[in-house]
């Protein structure tokens, strides 16, 4: 709701100066939300569509012949006209935004949705500015894309094992190795795998030695072999927080805390295995 | 302390062309010769450069090698990283890149050519936390930004005041402000106006056209914002990518740019876009002899080149209605972004191919203009990292401009065409070391006003890049047998032996700390963040150093 209030709907914008009623706000998703009782157009369309859905709003933006499809037809248990209305908003306004989140890439067609998604919005700027901001899930998943990036090249499932960065989404990420067994210890920052991963990839993390820095007890920390508490970044720890637009912002330490921050615990485990491969590489 | 003995040393700002000469080394900084008694056996390290030319560490004027767009280039290009991997060393991490390298790889490639310091083109205030993250992950530099203000909100809010003394007053007030803000180092002007009137929809803008909202014309924005920057007494004046980017026959633009600003310092960025003529049928020829003409009678300008290198670059820059176009001629995958308030950005990649006529004349282009400006000291070697090639290709870069032999068997290479619409044939001028000292190093710190780099005088930073010397310029310049940042040596026969953390440099004009109370007002409002979230907090530099404004 915040994100309504602060952000995409209520607020005044210098060239919206009526705030809400200066905007629309269409929402498209298969079961009604809070959300979309805030929109001026509901959508509500049948599960496992996107596609479909980006497709047809492409070739009626193009102005594009809809073979199989006649005027009374629906596309995602909408008829064809409420979709030639959204076009219609579409290329009138000054600036529009799709924001999207994730049920995108678990629904068929998977990433190729986002790709359908973005080509629409870049074909929408032959007609007026068009933007998409994807909705991240947890806080600053994008800080940890962002480095990943400016470091190894890659944003995700960023392979190190033979000296230099590789990447390959579906083989190296977390959730291909763990299922697979590849890996004999883990390190879990700011997450709780125990919460989120499927089973046979906790499964194999519960056989594992685990290393979990976290401030709270979760699902992990009950069997992780080691706990640091830390400082939660923003509270007890300053940090920098990359927003979903990646405006990239500060965070302060408010308060004391009695446990080092996530940044500190990490930099004393890496000189102490600095120290370790100094004394080996000395005694050779 | 630290000695070079033997070198032919090229350090133009002083006056040095190639005279043996010694180098003392103390502290970091070069010093004069001390005099001690004979059989003196002091605690001496000799580096030995006999047969080789001792320079000053290179210097970029203009590269986007960190911060926001470059990252999203990173993140859209997998396939730029995917062939070229380097592992990690004993002195240096690993990294992945060609045109787009992650931040370790970028240090250490710049100074295995013998550069220092580098200049990240363009950022915007509202993202610089981010430009300043990444720099202190490009070990082996000093380094620093410019920050954007040709569209800026803010900026024409203020030029639309009506009363010019008070008018000039909060203008000089604001880029102080956003200068010490973002920790920037120079105002850079990207399309003035442009980006704004595409993010309106509207067409391209002439240096007369008024830019919505504010009605400011771009003429205005740019002769205000240089008289801003000389009362600020910035080290850098107005770094200015012109309007009309890329398209035939933008040389008028360009040449009435340069009118408007004239007897003023400015400097022009990446001229080789912005030296088009245009043919009967619309396309490119080569403007570069009357924009050469005009600087050659006008040493207040300065201005780097933005040579094109063939091969696959990732084009990046803060204008967006040039990229958009870009993506819509090629075809290619695009980046598009809009920083609320203040400016925009694109990204999209592609091919250089000397059998392209249009990539054949820009490629010519660049070379006339490196070859047809008289005075090296008011045009540098750059490529526009990695808009019109790597940063890595300067020594090719070096090489066609000292070896004209080389060059013309290039051009064999060109698509026929070409030298239709070109003048390159006809140039047999050849650059001497001396001038290439000038045009990588000593010009580019003089523009900048970087008082301690660019030569090798008592107090300078001791910077210094040892080339052997060698008939093939390519192989001398792609091979530096020592590089000394601070003192240090960081890089013997190409490799990296030891990883240095570079300074972050920038100013902190004079001028009110805070915002005016409207402008303050209006950030309130209309910045989807607070106004005391803006600054760039201090630990975003480790090693700061504040170059003064004098």
């Amino acid at each position: 709701m915040r994100h309504l209030s602060r952000y995409s709907a209520l607020s005044k914008g210098l060239f919206v100066p009526e705030g809400r009623k200066g905007r629309k706000v269409v929402v498209i998703d298969v079961r009604p939300t809070a959300t979309s009782k805030q929109a001026d157009i509901f959508l509500q369309v049948t599960p496992g569509q996107d596609f479909e859905i980006a497709t047809v709003l492409r070739a009626l933006i193009k102005g594009l012949p809809l073979e199989g499809l006649s005027e009374s037809s629906t596309v995602a248990g909408v008829p064809l006209s409420k979709w030639r209305e959204l076009v219609a908003l579409m290329k009138e306004c000054h600036y529009g935004v799709v924001m999207f989140g994730i049920g995108l890439t678990q629904s068929r067609g998977k990433e190729l949705n986002l790709e359908q998604i973005n080509t629409l919005v870049g074909e929408m700027n032959e007609f007026t500015r068009f933007y998409a901001i994807p909705m991240r899930g947890h806080g600053n998943v994008n800080g940890s894309n962002q480095v990943l990036t400016w470091q190894t090249g890659y944003p995700f499932a960023v392979n190190l094992s033979r000296g230099y960065p590789r990447y390959n989404p579906g083989e190296f990420s977390v959730m291909d190795l763990l299922v697979r067994r590849e890996v004999d210890a883990a390190l879990i920052i700011a997450t709780d795998p125990g919460a989120h991963l499927p089973k046979a990839a906790v499964e194999h993390l519960k056989n594992i030695p685990i290393i979990v820095l976290e401030p709270h007890e979760n699902w992990t920390t009950s069997w992780a072999n080691v706990v640091i508490p830390v400082a939660p970044a923003g509270v007890g720890a300053a940090g920098t927080f990359y927003r979903m637009d990646s405006v990239a912002l500060h965070v302060k330490k408010l308060v004391d805390f009695p446990f080092p921050s996530d940044l500190e615990v990490v930099k004393s485990i890496k000189e102490r295995i600095t120290d370790v491969k100094d004394y080996q590489r000395a005694s050779l | 302390m630290l000695k070079i003995i033997n070198g032919q040393v090229y350090d133009p700002a002083n006056g040095v062309r190639g005279e043996l000469k010694d180098i003392c080394i103390e502290g970091g900084k070069i010093i004069a010769e001390p005099h001690f008694p004979q059989n003196h056996k002091g605690d001496i390290e000799v580096i030995d450069a006999a047969g080789c030319a001792v320079m000053p560490g290179g210097v970029e004027i203009h590269s986007h090698l960190a911060g926001p767009k470059v990252n999203t280039a990173r993140m859209m290009c997998p396939e730029d990283h995917y062939d070229h991997v380097h592992s990690k060393t004993l002195a240096t991490r690993s990294g992945t890149g060609y045109t787009i390298p992650s931040t370790f790889l970028t240090g250490q490639l710049y100074s295995r050519l013998g550069y220092t310091t580098v200049f990240e083109a363009a950022v915007p205030a509202l993202l610089a936390r981010h430009a300043h993250e990444e720099l202190q992950d490009t070990p082996l530099l000093d380094a620093g930004f410019f920050t954007l203000m040709g569209n800026n909100y803010m900026m024409m809010k203020v030029l639309g005041e009506p009363e010019s003394e008070k008018r000039k007053e909060r203008l000089r007030d604001l880029v102080a402000w956003l200068l010490r803000s973002s920790k920037g180092y120079a105002v850079k002007i990207v399309n003035p106006g442009g980006i704004e009137s595409w993010k309106w929809s509207q067409g391209s803008v002439n240096l007369d056209t008024p830019v919505p909202p504010f009605g400011v014309t771009p003429r205005r924005m740019l002769l205000e914002l240089v008289d801003v920057v000389e009362e600020l007494h910035l080290p850098h004046p107005i770094h200015l990518h012109s309007n009309h980017l890329g398209e035939a026959g933008n040389v008028q633009t360009t040449l009435e740019t340069m009118r408007t600003l004239e007897g003023r310092r400015v400097h022009l960025t990446h001229m080789q876009f912005h030296s088009y003529g245009a043919t009967k049928k619309g396309g490119i020829a080569s403007g570069a002899p009357q924009i050469a003409e005009y600087l050659n009678q006008h040493p207040e300008f300065t201005c780097d080149a933005g040579q094109i290198v063939f091969g696959p670059v990732t084009t990046m820059t803060a204008d967006s209605p040039m990229q958009f176009h870009l993506h819509q001629l090629t075809g290619n995958k695009w980046a598009n972004a809009d920083v609320e308030m203040e400016s925009g950005a694109g990204i999209v990649p592609l091919i250089y191919r000397p059998s392209n006529l249009v990539n054949a004349i820009q490629w010519s282009i660049g070379l006339e203009l490196l070859l047809l400006v008289k005075n090296p000291w008011q045009i540098f070697l750059t490529t526009d990292h990695p808009n019109a090639g790597p940063f890595t290709a300067y020594p090719q870069i070096i090489r066609l401009l000292m070896d004209a032999d080389y060059r013309r068997a290039r051009m064999a290479e060109l698509n026929p065409k070409a030298v239709r619409y070109t003048c390159l044939a006809e140039l047999d001028r050849e650059y001497t070391l001396d001038e290439i000292a000038i045009i990588t190093r000593a010009g580019p710190a003089k523009a900048l006003g970087l008082y301690r780099k660019g030569h090798l005088g008592v107090d300078a930073d001791a910077d210094v890049a040892i080339y052997r010397l060698q008939q093939d310029k390519e192989a001398m310049f792609s091979r530096p047998a020592y590089v000394l940042k601070d003192g240090e040596v960081i890089v013997r026969e190409g490799q990296v032996i030891k990883n240095v953390r570079g300074r972050t440099l920038f100013v902190q004009p004079e001028g009110s700390q805070k915002l005016p109370p409207d402008l303050a007002d209006d950030f309130a409002k209309f910045y989807s963040i607070a106004l005391s979230n803006f600054a760039v907090e201090e630990e975003y530099v480790e090693r700061p150093e504040v170059i003064p404004c004098i």
